[in-house]
């Protein structure tokens, strides 16, 4: 435990047959740390997480853990714990013998067991169902015993497969504070894959966002989140108007994007030259939509649709490009405005994302 | 409701008929037959008589060949569990392989038991490829007595039956879900005790019905003691067949074969008790 970094991956490639599922992956995962790896399916992170588990090798590259090379360490002798996606839960033992396995396996004393296993399932709140069977229980029951019987073992580190992917919305949300709080009090390194960036941005001290078995960006979930330094990263995480548009005028203090025939200020946060693509972001939430024009406005256009969604409106906008806009607001000064009736789109150029690709 | 069931008995009818026609008629037909008087030319006279269940348990005889026909049953049915186990795991993970290999496993039940019996009869013989073989290297001066005994009868019945114990234990382990098995090893268990504490518990519902489907046709096969014995040794169904066709005494015949129904049924409820005593789960 003398190191910062729990888990290092360097040049990781993993291929299957012809496929390359994880391409030249370099990361470091500091010990206590809870980081989420981040992307839609087939993007390679669970094929990440199966490289650190043991179940997968890798066609090249080395992993790290502790400052060991566990390349050839078979996944019994890892200290890391899974908590699977389907739970993995032995049908054939009760909750208490589930809880126990790890611990048995490695000839722990009995009255130990016993006694770290009570523990395990009070901070899961489930020391009440020793003796059910697996299928005797919830979904929710479930995901709370699989956890159980992997922090029972007290892990370096602790991998989690999309553990909520089967529960509903509601008891999702709970679990999600529930393990965050978790792992807080207990000080395990998390390494949490999902494709739910929701998800990702509420639990994670950092996030991977991994597209086509390549990391596209790490950061800070508000980084990723304000600052994402791709259109894959931008689109894929939240909701955003993203616009394609040639620089031309960088000369002053923003530089001049044309959007087929619609020119927009933008901020010179990456390096511009003239006549170059590059695409913009704006969050719906960072825009604002008024009927009288005023110094920051950027775009005219007409309202197209009100879309009532609870907590905002979303205002979806006609561009005279042919392009729409989607903006939320939470007022109602909008109120009076009807679909055909002319708008106006500002913001702050700051908020602004500008990027490559 | 209502209608669900009624078209599920409907659905279920051809096999209901079929079930009723050739199993519980039969069988009723049987244990009658069992209690009535032996005319003694093969007819049935229709008195009450529990001769042939005196005859059955009176003579010693009767009672040995069941008894022998059991033992050597459950004999071959365990042999059958060890050697199909390992061969249906390696089956199961043998990738493309895998339907190759069960081919393989079900083409000898293409040809007819007897003639496959014949085969082994060339070999064990006395003056057989193995007796010739051996005697040529000078490893035996005199041929061994291969055939005509209880091995050889064991022999043959794990030849004829060691498919039936394949399959289920192979579909079994087939169908385990390999994350049970990444769970175990995840959680510190090496293979050697993730087979022991996981693979085997979970496909014993397999190895009980490939017990079960071994063990039943064995206990009353014939034709085995018939060819690799001469004869000379008998098993139930030798008995059951004779008592019916050369004796003419259906009554005997009857019981005899309701004696081994029963008997039948009981070492395998014995079995299941035995086996599952510790963890009746594996099958609910």
């Amino acid at each position: 435990m003398t190191s910062e970094n729990m888990v290092e991956l360097k040049n990781i490639t993993k291929k299957f047959g012809k496929d390359t599922a994880v391409n030249n992956l370099n990361l470091t995962v500091k010990a206590g740390e809870f980081l989420t790896l981040l992307g839609p399916s087939g993007c390679g992170k669970t094929t990440t997480l199966r490289m650190i588990a043991g179940f997968e090798k890798p066609t090249e590259g080395e992993v790290w853990i502790n400052d060991q090379q566990v390349a050839n360490v078979e996944p019994y002798k890892r200290e890391v714990n899974t908590v699977f996606q389907s739970y993995s839960l032995f049908p054939h033992m009760n909750v208490f013998d589930n809880v126990a396995f790890g611990l048995k396996m490695k000839k722990t004393g009995k009255e130990e067991i016993a006694e770290r296993v009570m523990n395990a399932l009070k901070l899961v709140q489930l020391e009440g169902y020793i003796d059910r069977k697996p299928k005797q229980l919830s979904g929710g029951q479930q995901q709370r015993i699989a956890i159980a019987r992997a922090i029972v073992n007290n892990p370096k580190v602790l991998l989690l497969d999309e553990p909520l992917g089967a529960l509903d919305l509601k008891l999702r949300k709970q679990m999600q504070m529930e393990l965050k709080h978790l792992q807080q009090s207990l000080g395990i390194t998390f390494i949490y894959v999902t494709h739910d960036q929701e998800e990702a941005l509420t639990m994670s001290d950092r996030i991977v966002v991994m597209n086509q078995g390549e990391i596209e960006q790490i950061g800070l979930p508000e980084e990723i989140y304000e600052k994402p330094t791709s259109k894959f990263v931008a689109d894929f995480i939240g909701e955003t108007n993203i616009f394609e548009g040639v620089v031309t005028n960088t000369q002053n203090e923003y530089a001049d994007l044309n959007i087929d025939g619609v020119s927009i200020g933008i901020p010179k946060t990456i390096s511009l030259v003239q006549d170059e693509r590059v695409y913009m972001s704006i969050r719906p939430e960072k825009a604002k939509v008024s009927v009288t024009k005023d110094e920051t406005a950027h775009l005219n256009g007409t309202l197209k649709e009100k879309i009532y969604v609870g907590s905002v409106t979303k205002i979806i906008v006609q561009l005279p490009n042919g392009r729409e806009m989607v903006v939320n607001e939470s007022g109602d000064s909008l109120r009076d405005v009807k679909a055909g009736n002319d708008v106006y789109v500002s913001w702050q150029p700051e908020e602004t994302v500008v990027f490559k690709d | 409701m209502i209608k669900n069931i009624r078209l599920a008995y409907s659905m279920l009818s051809p096999s209901l008929i079929w079930l009723l026609l050739f199993l519980i008629v039969p069988i009723v037909m049987v244990t009658v037959i069992s209690f009535t008087t032996n005319e003694g030319y093969g007819g049935i006279i229709y008195e009450f008589s529990t001769e042939a269940y005196e005859t059955a348990f009176l003579s010693s005889m009767y009672l040995k060949v069941i008894w022998n026909s059991i033992v050597w049953a459950f004999i071959a049915t365990i042999i059958c569990l060890f050697l199909a186990y390992p061969f249906a795991y390696f089956i199961a993970h043998a990738g493309k392989w895998k339907n190759l290999l069960i081919l393989l496993v079900m083409i000898p039940f293409w040809t007819n038991l007897l003639v496959r019996l014949y085969a082994w009869i060339i070999l064990l013989n006395g003056e057989g490829v193995i007796n010739n073989f051996l005697m040529d290297l000078g490893l035996i001066s005199d041929p061994l007595t291969l055939m005509y005994t209880p091995a050889s009868v064991i022999l043959g019945m794990v030849y004829g039956f060691l498919p039936f114990m394949i399959l289920p234990i192979y579909s079994s382990i087939e169908q385990l879900d390999k994350t049970y098995l990444e769970a175990a090893e995840d959680l510190g268990a090496n293979p050697m005790k993730t087979f022991f504490t996981v693979t085997l518990p979970l496909t014993f519902p397999g190895i009980l019905a490939g017990f079960i489907i071994t063990f039943v046709p064995a206990v009353s096969v014939f034709v085995v003691t018939d060819l690799l014995t001469g004869s000379k040794l008998v098993m139930v169904g030798n008995v059951i067949r004779d008592a019916f066709l050369i004796e003419m005494n259906w009554q005997l015949g009857s019981a005899l074969s309701i004696l081994l129904m029963v008997l039948v049924l009981l070492s395998v409820l014995v079995f299941m008790k035995f086996t599952s005593s510790k963890d009746k789960n594996f099958l609910v």
